[in-house]
């Protein structure tokens, strides 16, 4: 046991073993969330006790205030004092925030995933980073740090104990003939020219400081040339034109990683709150995902009843009409905006529709089957939503899933409480078509 | 862990030793009396794990823990760390440190740490407990024998855990102003039978003849009627747990009926419900206790230099963070308060002074002094305020703001005064150096002072001609006695008595607070009052009791048949229906037999409602007696006449804050 342990079963509170707790799971409002910012919100099991009516209770709230004004902050049920811890502050967050791509990191993470994103549409040649080098170009291109290092280089393999050698000179009875052969052998890299200038340089009665090369050896401290550089600095680098470069851009043909996604949500009268709450729920996550793995991603949304029509996001979870169900009207419209708007040649497209399987007779077989095969997209996808069971003229996901069992590129998903919903995207996303 | 954390761990701890040890000694200085700390240096998921477990290291295995410790860790993750102080009420206190803290952080936690540790120390609410908590131990033996039960062949874990789940949703209705008081393990149900007075009338030896003549069984069931036994407690019971523990039984799914708890049950419940009296006395002292540390914990770091000049930004950050979080918030409330009443007692304390004046009366007080002059006067005295190695040779040892052994010290350089002058002076002039009402923050709180106020001064005073003049008087003006009341008061107070007694308006008005209401004309919620005592009786509803409606035990023989009547002590504000609901489902599992809750709940007439919207009025509600039973299948609710609730209602409380005029 342990906190390990703790953390499983909290995990596993509302599914199987506890499945008596599942009514008390809350799960935070999806829709606060901004394009740049997805805000997740914290599983919360709360576990009932006698309180008093939130709304009858009021609150105290502190600034500037005329009677009469609204209060936007309203108290969130159960972020009461827990315990009293002492490090815990007022105001709880139930949310953690994170941008789409760390979203879109840790599903891949948590559900093993590896959507890669496939670039389509050339939006133009640009010119890279300046990668390439050449050995002419403007000045302002010139790699100087590579110039810079080159010059030192051969500064270090020029480089020589100037001071030794001299002393070298000096031993009784070595000539510059003597100490250019010693030079060499010690691997000094060192002219003729050189010893001849300072020999000459050298008093001659210091030319026998020393009787022997051991003495000498014995007596001056031969220093290396990092030793130098360190107590000299670099005083001198020597540039050459051989070291020069010059970068230059690369040419890149970019292909933008672009991603349209349909929506579409049955919002006839069987589809009641929990359902639409379902759907929100496996949507949300997977609009977040394809936004963080996509540069561009775009977002359709259609709302289906016997008729279908263009809604945005803010109203698209919260509709409810009152006729009947035809599912084809949705994928009409879909493919009707996509050919217009979204050509596949540009765009990975991806459609997901939810609904609580309910077709008007036949229409799944002739119409809907039909125009799923003629929509080119990356990935079709159809979730159940079914919270009470199953009714009998409920067959739209089966049939779906009959008809496309071979073909890699349509999911179905079944979800009927939130705990669902995991699985349900992990089953959507990982059934990804290899082209 | 690896040595490479343990030697850094240990560096920190090196580190933080001075710190430590010259935070406790600032401390003392300002008459705090805290219990000793122990400090732990711990890394990151370390202290998610301690905050987890609500600041043990050993729990008993629960869900909630793994929640707190998923969100904890979440947040952490995702919305930037801050640093945490964690500190438990125990002798000595544990308190832990992350190792990634700045040190501006590690000084500011230890500084509010040592003042939590002085309140564990000191208020009394704490003593109700027990004097020495021995927390962690406690704890952690509850950890080990409900691990045992749960390990235990003969025990499904599982029903462990709903047993815990079950008596936790009761955690808060205990009677906490009481003593904890174990219930004695061997205790039984008392007799609710006749069989008792049967055996005593047995033992008469009478004939059978007159025992049926004079007692006969109808004066044997007014006997048991009148008696204790038929309806029990005597006294409404508001510690539910407690008579849950002591008479409560468990359901049992195959026959059907109520049988006795298990050991384990019984146990884990008794557990459980001696945990939740030790966390109560932090409970019902929130605001108080983090207004202490906050306000000790600033005067330590800001008005003590405890920060270093570049620490202090990062310090000051951090605070600004902490009290300016949106919304309601305790910490803030609190040190406002504390503040408030370090400055009302000083300023009443002046004013006594000055009213003792030759000449100055409550009438003419304001006309005759010169408030800019007073408050020169009372600044704290250059050599107090400003204390270096070079202006040493300005105190005087005899002096009794002056500590003179550590002067003496100061004086042989053994005491480093640049860093801690303090520590030259005594509790009298750390009073003088942070006196409140000089500061710029306060310059005009003497000034306020209310007639009413002055009079009521006046009318408790004696000797009221004492000084010729307001420099005599304010010469023995005493700068401690705002300190003195405070440490008083954190004695004895709790959240609820600290509210009634400090939350005036003119605190009110100083901090802007207000009252909100909802409203049912416009579906959204309204500010309704920036009264005091409007505002003083929201927030007292918020903590008085938890927060949380009063559950009372009625009678554990309800309709003579053992079943379980609940009250409600009715004060204005409903329950929420749906979850009394859920918990009485809780209830049934401890009582084993049909419960029932007695409430007032209130309603809303559909055309009441219609003809107060049209005239963008507020609706008023039908109060109306109902009786919720669950007798372990299903819910039924009946109305009740006034008369059975009526004893329920509290009629002298009204939390309602919304204006007369506003109703319909």
């Amino acid at each position: 046991m342990g906190l390990k342990d703790d953390i499983e079963r909290y995990r596993e509170v509302g599914e199987n073993r506890r499945e008596d707790l599942a009514e008390f799971i809350q799960y935070g409002d999806l829709g606060q969330s901004r394009p740049d910012e997805v805000r997740i919100p914290i599983k919360i099991v709360d576990l009932p006790s006698f309180e008093y009516d939130q709304r009858d209770m009021g609150g105290v709230g502190q600034g500037d205030a005329e009677e009469g004004e609204p209060v936007d902050a309203q108290p969130e049920p159960g972020d009461g004092d827990e315990d009293g811890e002492p490090g815990e502050e007022g105001g709880e967050h139930e949310y953690y925030e994170m941008d789409p791509e760390e979203f879109a990191e840790e599903l891949d993470e948590e559900l093993g995933l590896d959507l890669e994103p496939k670039g389509k549409k050339v939006i133009e040649e640009t010119e890279g980073d300046f990668t390439d080098i050449t050995r002419s170009g403007p000045t302002s291109t010139l790699d100087f740090e590579r110039l810079f290092k080159e010059g030192l280089k051969r500064k270090l393999a020029m480089d020589f104990d100037d001071d030794y050698v001299r002393e070298a000179l000096k031993i009784d009875g070595w000539g510059p003939a003597k100490v250019f052969e010693w030079a060499r052998g010690e691997n000094i890299p060192v002219s003729r020219a050189w010893i001849e200038d300072a020999y000459s340089d050298i008093p001659s009665d210091e030319k026998t400081t020393w009787a022997s090369f051991e003495e000498m050896e014995a007596n001056v401290e031969r220093s290396t040339t990092a030793q130098r550089i360190r107590r000299e600095g670099v005083e001198e680098i020597p540039f050459r034109r051989e070291d020069e470069r010059y970068r230059y851009p690369e040419i890149e043909e970019e292909r933008e990683k672009n991603v349209v996604v349909v929506n579409i949500r049955d919002v006839s009268g069987s589809m009641r709150q929990k359902k639409r709450e379902l759907v929100e729920r496996t949507f949300t996550p997977l609009d977040w995902y394809l936004q963080g793995k996509y540069d561009n991603a775009e977002f359709v949304y259609i709302a289906h009843d016997a008729d279908a029509w263009e809604v945005e996001r803010d109203d698209f979870f919260g509709i409810r009409s009152g006729g009947g169900t035809r599912i084809s009207s949705a994928y009409e419209l879909a493919a009707a905006i996509l050919e217009e708007e979204y050509p596949w040649s540009e765009w990975n497209r991806y459609v997901f529709a939810a609904g609580d399987s309910e077709n008007s007779s036949n229409d799944t077989e002739e119409n809907v089957i039909p125009l799923m095969e003629q929509m080119p997209a990356n990935l079709h996808a159809y979730v159940e939503t079914q919270p009470s069971g199953n009714a009998i003229n409920a067959t739209h996901a089966e049939e779906v899933e009959r008809h496309f069992r071979e073909a890699g590129n349509v999911a179905v998903a079944y979800v009927s409480a939130p705990d669902d919903v995991t699985d349900a995207i992990y089953e959507i996303l990982s059934t990804e078509d290899e082209e | 862990m690896t040595t490479t954390d343990e030697f850094e761990m240990h560096r920190e701890a090196e580190r933080l030793e001075e710190v430590v040890e010259e935070a406790s000694n600032l401390a003392e200085k300002l008459g705090l009396d805290p219990y000793p700390v122990n400090y732990w240096i711990v890394d990151y998921d370390e202290m998610n794990e301690l905050i987890a477990y609500g600041g043990f290291q050993q729990r008993y295995p629960h869900w909630r823990w793994g929640m707190k410790y998923d969100r904890q860790q979440k947040q952490g993750q995702f919305l930037g760390g801050k640093a945490f102080e964690i500190v438990n009420n125990d002798n000595p206190s544990h308190a832990f440190l992350q190792i990634s803290n700045s040190l501006a952080d590690q000084k500011a936690v230890i500084t509010h740490v040592e003042a939590h540790a002085d309140f564990f120390n000191n208020n009394e609410w704490f003593g109700l407990f027990a004097d020495n908590p021995d927390a962690a131990a406690m704890l952690a033996r509850h950890a080990e024998a409900i691990e045992e039960f749960m390990q235990d062949p003969e025990v499904d874990r599982s029903d462990v855990e709903r047993w815990i789940d079950h008596v936790l949703c009761l955690e808060d209705n205990i009677d906490q102003h009481s003593p904890y008081e174990a219930i004695d393990p061997d205790s039984d149900a008392p007799d609710i039978d006749t069989g008792e007075l049967d055996e005593e009338l047995g033992e008469l030896e009478l004939s059978e003849e007159v025992r049926q003549q004079v007692f006969d069984d109808e004066w044997l069931e007014a006997q048991t009627e009148d008696g204790e036994a038929a309806t029990f407690p005597a006294d409404p019971e508001p510690d539910v747990l407690g008579f849950l523990r002591e008479y409560g039984k468990q359901y049992d799914d195959e026959s059907g009926k109520a049988t006795e708890m298990a050991d384990w049950q019984k146990d884990v419940l008794e557990m459980i419900r001696r945990e939740a009296y030790y966390f109560a006395p932090q409970k019902i002292t929130k605001i108080m206790n983090e207004g202490w540390a906050s306000y000790w914990e600033s005067l330590m770091m800001a008005d003590e230099n405890f920060a270093d000049a570049d620490e202090f930004i990062t310090y000051a950050d951090h605070m600004s963070q902490v009290l300016g979080s949106p919304g309601f918030n305790p910490y803030s409330l609190g040190i406002e308060l504390w503040e408030y009443v370090e400055n009302t007692e000083n300023r009443r304390h002046v004013a006594e002074q000055l009213l003792r004046v030759e000449g100055i009366t409550w009438r003419n007080f304001h006309e005759t002094i010169d408030f800019e002059d007073v408050l020169a006067t009372l600044e704290p005295d250059e050599e107090i305020a400003n204390i270096g190695p070079d202006a040493l040779d300005r105190l005087d040892p005899e002096d009794s703001r002056v500590d003179a052994e550590a002067l003496e010290r100061a004086h042989d350089g053994e005491i480093d005064v640049e860093t801690y002058p303090w520590k030259v002076l005594t509790y009298e002039g750390m009073a003088q150096r942070h006196y409140s009402l000089t500061k710029p923050q306060f310059r005009g709180f003497l000034t306020r002072i209310s007639q009413s106020e002055l009079e009521r001064v006046s009318r408790y005073m004696f000797d009221d001609a004492r000084y010729d003049s307001v420099a005599e008087a304010l010469a023995d003006a005493e700068y401690t006695v705002g300190w003195d009341r405070m440490r008083e008061i954190r004695e004895s107070h709790n959240d609820v008595t600290f509210l009634d007694e400090f939350l005036t308006q003119e605190f009110v008005d100083d901090n802007d607070y207000f009252t909100y209401e909802y409203m049912r004309s416009s579906d959204d919620y309204r500010v309704t009052s920036t009264d005091h005592e409007d505002v003083k009786k929201k927030l007292m509803l918020q903590f008085t009791n938890f927060g949380k409606p009063t559950i009372v035990v009625a009678d554990g023989n309800y309709d003579n048949r053992n079943e379980l009547l609940l009250d409600h002590k009715f004060n204005g504000i409903m329950l929420d229906i749906e979850q009394a609901k859920d918990t009485l489902e809780r209830v049934f599992e401890l009582w084993g037999r049909p419960v029932h809750l007695r409430t007032i709940a209130k309603e809303y007439d559909e055309h009441d409602v219609e003809v107060a919207r049209r005239r963008d009025r507020e609706p008023e509600a039908i109060e109306q007696g109902r009786l919720i039973s669950y007798d372990g299948m299903e819910f039924s609710e009946t109305d009740l006449d006034w008369s059975e609730v009526e004893h329920l209602a509290a009629s002298e409380i009204d939390y309602d804050t919304k204006p007369e005029e506003w109703l319909a």
